[in-house]
């Protein structure tokens, strides 16, 4: 059965939604960034589409868990800035989890031979069996 | 400070307050620096966003963006939560029905209607739970008349020698025909009648308890809302974070 254009779209979305979160902390981490210049930076190096808005929601829940940290700086031109940092715990948690995410890349990316995994399948089955 | 035009003040005042409205649940402190966030949001989206028609640029910033819901997507579950969670339908559609037929017309005498009101559904409930209380002390006692009358029966017999306990009528008549035991039996029946009664009563009870807990609940958020409107009409005047951004004085309506 064909999937649809529109599930295709859904599960990109999933599959962005989880990973953005650690993309904003793999930025947060090396430098401290305001709201737009998060997505600018998002947008230009990973050339990742997303809609703005939805920096927010991510920035608001990393807060909320105490793994960035912000802080209002003026600015020259306009309204005052709000700056993000990763904390340490936050920048403790970034390592973790970009290891589990090497991981799970090294896994999509791996080259599978079916014909001989399906073969290792079966005589593990077959120790098991014995 | 700037110089924005005023139609692109107005077009992002306008989202800012649809975001507002997006965020009445949140605490009002939370509320106002997630606005002024995005009013820097905006600013600096529009001034590196390319273009000569003013209009278009600032709607291209606000495409991008996103509508207000998104935007707020994750600040918002705390709160619902807080004020969706622990009310079973019905009885919010019985609250709401209460308040609608009380409260609402009334203002602040709405909710001292109501506040007397449960105050005499509370009083009804306390009655229940007395009466539920002596349903089980007169089971106890009765238990206690029936095993002394089956297991000590001379105790009883002096007992009525000496006149402590006097049974008349019917019940006296039935009492003379039958055998210790048999009366024994009848008190402890009586007993399990009676005890069977008030502990059905407080089970009940849990759940009037719920119903009139839920209640005053429900009569505490509203006069909440209702101070926050006051407040927030009282502070209608000082609204200043929408429009400082664009340096443009907000209209007042």
């Amino acid at each position: 059965m064909e999937y649809s254009s529109e599930d295709k779209d859904k599960r990109v979305t999933q599959l962005r939604k989880g990973i953005l979160e650690l993309a904003v902390m793999g930025v947060l981490y090396h430098d401290r960034h305001y709201g737009y210049s998060l997505v600018r930076v998002l947008s230009e190096s990973g050339s990742i589409s997303l809609k703005e808005g939805t920096i927010y929601p991510i920035l608001a829940r990393l807060h909320r868990d105490g793994l960035v940290r912000s802080e209002w700086i003026e600015s020259d031109q306009g309204p005052p800035r709000k700056y993000y940092a990763l904390t340490a715990s936050g920048r403790h948690l970034f390592d973790e989890l970009s290891q589990e995410f090497d991981l799970l890349v090294s896994l999509v990316q791996r080259k599978w031979n079916v014909a001989e995994s399906s073969e290792q399948a079966r005589k593990k089955l077959f120790v098991r069996k014995g | 400070m700037n110089d924005y035009p005023e139609v692109v003040a107005k077009i992002a005042n306008d989202y800012l307050e649809r975001v507002k409205l997006q965020l009445r649940m949140v605490p009002a402190t939370e509320r106002d620096e997630f606005l002024k966030e995005l009013q820097s949001h905006l600013y600096e989206a529009y001034r590196q966003t390319p273009g000569d028609d003013d209009v278009g640029r600032i709607l291209a910033v606000l495409r991008n963006l996103g509508e207000p819901a998104e935007v707020v997507s994750d600040r918002l579950p705390g709160a619902m939560v807080r004020s969706g969670t622990r009310r079973s339908l019905p009885l919010y559609i019985v609250g709401g029905m209460l308040i609608a037929m009380f409260g609402i017309p009334l203002g602040f005498g709405g909710v001292g209607v109501l506040m007397g009101l449960l105050c005499g559904l509370a009083g009804i409930v306390m009655a229940y739970y007395a009466t539920a209380g002596s349903f089980l002390l007169i089971g106890a006692i009765s238990m206690l008349l029936g095993v002394s009358r089956i297991l000590l029966p001379h105790l009883w017999d002096k007992l009525v020698t000496l006149g402590l306990i006097q049974i008349n009528g019917p019940l006296g008549d039935y009492f003379d025909r039958v055998s210790p035991a048999e009366q024994g039996l009848f008190w402890i029946l009586v007993a399990g009648v009676f005890l069977a009664s008030g502990l059905g009563m407080l089970r009940l009870g849990r759940y009037m308890l719920r119903g009139l807990l839920f209640l005053f609940r429900l009569v505490l958020d509203w006069m909440r809302g209702l101070a926050h409107t006051v407040r927030r009409n009282l502070r209608r005047n000082n609204r200043e974070y929408s429009t400082a951004a664009f340096g443009i004085r907000h209209a007042d309506h």
